[in-house]
């Protein structure tokens, strides 16, 4: 081998603990922190301890997974968060309900006008409403679905994952990925045909 | 499957995809500074992270000052060395080569021999002294 193959950048196992790994798993969390969350929200309809789950999933990962290399963050990541949603369900999901129903009213105590401002890229208030008025609609529709079905949804379509990343998330082969998110398509079809 | 459905799919895809991406960027200031702190917490567990930043890098760099001072400190408290100690030190370095010297070691397993001689060396000339007298 020459000095200038020798010299080029290669698939060398991550160094744990150094300075450029926190850096990429800082960037990695920061890009799918929002998007887990609001897949999670979507699952169980609790903010708060919707953030518990994200919260929990991020240290198993770097606890666990972080010297592994980056491609298999995101499935990693989400098969964890995935185990974390259904622990929690399995916990209780009508108290899970109870719990969103009256945590999402406005106004109460501790209510913080600026802290709730809405994010950088809110429209006018129509526009808001009508968004939000859509995605309860959506989550809705998407807490009908069988379990695994809002999964492969959520993942292959919201958060993007190829069919082979879906299945490690899923811990199920991409034959039964690909029949749970056919179905997720259909009958959500048919739930949101009035609204879409 | 025909091609309806295949639009239909796909439309239904692409709207609930705009709508999650739409509710994502709308997520309040309160909410995306609980994820950040959520962030910097797991980042804590990175492996050999466990400790604080600043306390990671400022232990070790302080136990280095500490030593570097310490020997500092210790070679100017020396008192100048003495003429004689400079004398012993010679003599010790003296000693240290005839020990590690294979001739040198041959004559410490005689040294009772050599003793003798030496006596018989001082005895001799008495010995002729007095035969010389007498």
């Amino acid at each position: 081998m020459t000095l200038a193959a020798l010299m080029q950048p290669t698939c060398l196992p991550r160094e744990e603990g150094t300075l450029e790994s926190g850096i990429e798993m800082d960037a990695f969390l920061r890009e799918v922190e929002t998007r887990a969350y609001r897949i999670t929200l979507a699952s169980i309809r609790d903010a708060d301890e919707a953030l518990d789950i994200v919260q929990d999933a991020m240290i198993s990962l770097v606890r666990k997974y972080a010297a592994r290399p980056e491609e298999e963050w995101r499935p990693l990541f989400y098969r964890i968060l995935k185990n974390r949603i259904r622990d929690w369900q399995r916990r209780g999901v009508v108290r899970g309900r109870v719990m969103s129903f009256f945590g999402g009213q406005e106004g109460g105590e501790g209510y913080d006008p600026v802290a709730q401002a809405p994010g950088p890229s809110a429209g006018n208030p129509a526009e808001t409403v009508a968004r939000g008025e859509a995605m309860d609609a959506l989550e809705e529709a998407l807490g009908n679905l069988p379990g695994r079905q809002r999964e492969a949804f959520m993942l292959r379509n919201f958060e993007g994952l190829s069919v082979a990343e879906t299945a490690t998330a899923m811990g199920c082969s991409e034959g039964s990925v690909k029949t749970h998110y056919s179905r997720a398509v259909h009958r959500l079809r048919e739930l949101l045909g009035e609204h879409f | 499957m025909n091609t309806d459905n295949v639009s239909e799919d796909r439309a239904l895809e692409e709207r609930t995809k705009l709508i999650f991406d739409e509710s994502v960027s709308a997520l309040d200031a309160q909410t995306r500074s609980k994820l950040t702190r959520a962030r910097y917490r797991a980042l804590e567990e990175l492996p050999g992270r466990s400790a604080p930043g600043w306390r990671a890098w400022w232990i070790p760099a302080g136990a280095v000052a500490a030593g570097v001072l310490a020997v500092m400190l210790l070679w100017q408290g020396q008192p100048p060395v003495a003429p004689e100690a400079q004398t012993f030190d010679v003599a010790a370095l003296s000693d240290l080569e005839i020990l590690l010297g294979e001739e040198e070691l041959d004559m410490i397993q005689e040294l009772e021999f050599y003793a003798w001689l030496d006596e018989q060396a001082e005895i001799a000339p008495a010995d002729s002294a007095e035969g010389g007298v007498g």
